[in-house]
């Protein structure tokens, strides 16, 4: 049986790929976000812009693609989101 | 001796529930999770819970000084906790039977007690025991699934608090026995077993305003 994730669990992985594209690259493409957090074109698109305009994710210029790239703000989150998401493992549940 | 251990039960109890209430509150505020919600309100009235039971005891300690606690305050003090089990039951509830319904994700209930104060207490002990019970047996389920040390630290938290629990309830036939000094020796390590994998984690708070709106909330 498959496991459904949570829009907060989608959003954490989401910028857990940006932040790991983003040290090698100058920005992750919508393609490389969607292989890595594993979600549809479609619904990744409206999770991006609702990033992007609360400062968690920042979009790069580029010629041929738009790229976006962790910012400091998505940082931070990410790393609250990991410790709390770890709180809630520890009691068995999922955040 | 007895007393003194209740004193330090109660306040460790109060202590513990509150400190990782806040913890749980700081995480809902920044994430917005349902699940930490619940957590936040489980271990508030867990440690408001330990809380008037300890203040029932300074209270008498200082003030009346009859050697034992009021009633009517210890059952409000154990209602209170029974809440707070309740909502950590709950949160397995629903991971386990309800894992898509938002409704169900979104609804509370409350129990109600309208008894004596003496029935209430015994039948409040055995409700915080069933509950105990239960968490503590969806988190060792979870912790055999994930093998995490965070995991079976909680869970046998919970556990050694069913077992005090069981204990106490127990001690009831044999009053005035080390059974009730071994029951409150059984939560106390509880209760630290409860709080170690939370005290690993880094308490401090950012706000990110309007993230429910990013994340569909």
């Amino acid at each position: 049986m498959g496991i459904y994730r949570k829009q907060i669990e989608i959003v954490g992985d989401i910028l857990y790929a940006a932040e790991e594209l983003t040290i090698d690259h100058n920005g992750a493409s919508i393609t490389n976000l969607i292989q890595k957090a594993n979600i549809s074109h479609s619904r990744i698109s409206k999770i991006l812009t609702n990033l992007v305009s609360q400062g968690l994710l920042e979009q790069v210029d580029s010629k041929r693609a738009c790229k976006y790239r962790i910012s400091m703000t998505g940082k931070d989150f990410l790393k609250e989101y990991r410790t709390f998401s770890e709180f809630t493992d520890n009691f068995g549940l999922t955040i | 001796m007895e007393f003194l251990l209740e004193n330090i039960l109660n306040l460790i109890g109060f202590i513990v529930g509150i400190i990782i209430g806040v913890f749980a509150y700081v995480g809902y505020k920044n994430t917005g999770s349902p699940v930490l919600f619940r957590l936040t309100i489980a271990f508030i009235a867990i440690g408001i819970g330990f809380g008037i039971i300890w203040g029932g005891y300074v209270i008498d300690d200082v003030f009346l000084q009859e050697g034992k606690i009021n009633r009517g305050l210890q059952a409000l003090g154990l209602g209170i906790q029974t809440i707070g089990y309740f909502f950590i039951a709950f949160s397995h509830t629903i991971k386990s039977f309800f894992p898509k319904s938002r409704y169900f994700r979104s609804v509370g209930i409350l129990p109600l007690f309208l008894l004596s104060a003496m029935n209430i207490e015994h039948i409040i002990r055995s409700f915080s025991f069933i509950l105990l019970v239960y968490g503590a047996i969806e988190t060792f389920v979870s912790f055999l699934e994930g093998k995490q040390k965070g995991t079976l630290a909680v869970g046998t938290g919970l556990g050694l608090l069913a077992f005090g629990e069981f204990i106490a309830w127990y001690s009831l036939v044999f009053p005035e026995s080390i059974l009730y000094s071994i029951s409150i020796l059984l939560k106390i390590s509880g209760l630290i077993s409860l709080f170690l994998p939370i005290s690993r984690l880094p308490l401090r708070k950012i706000k990110f305003d309007g993230l429910d709106d990013a994340d569909g909330k």
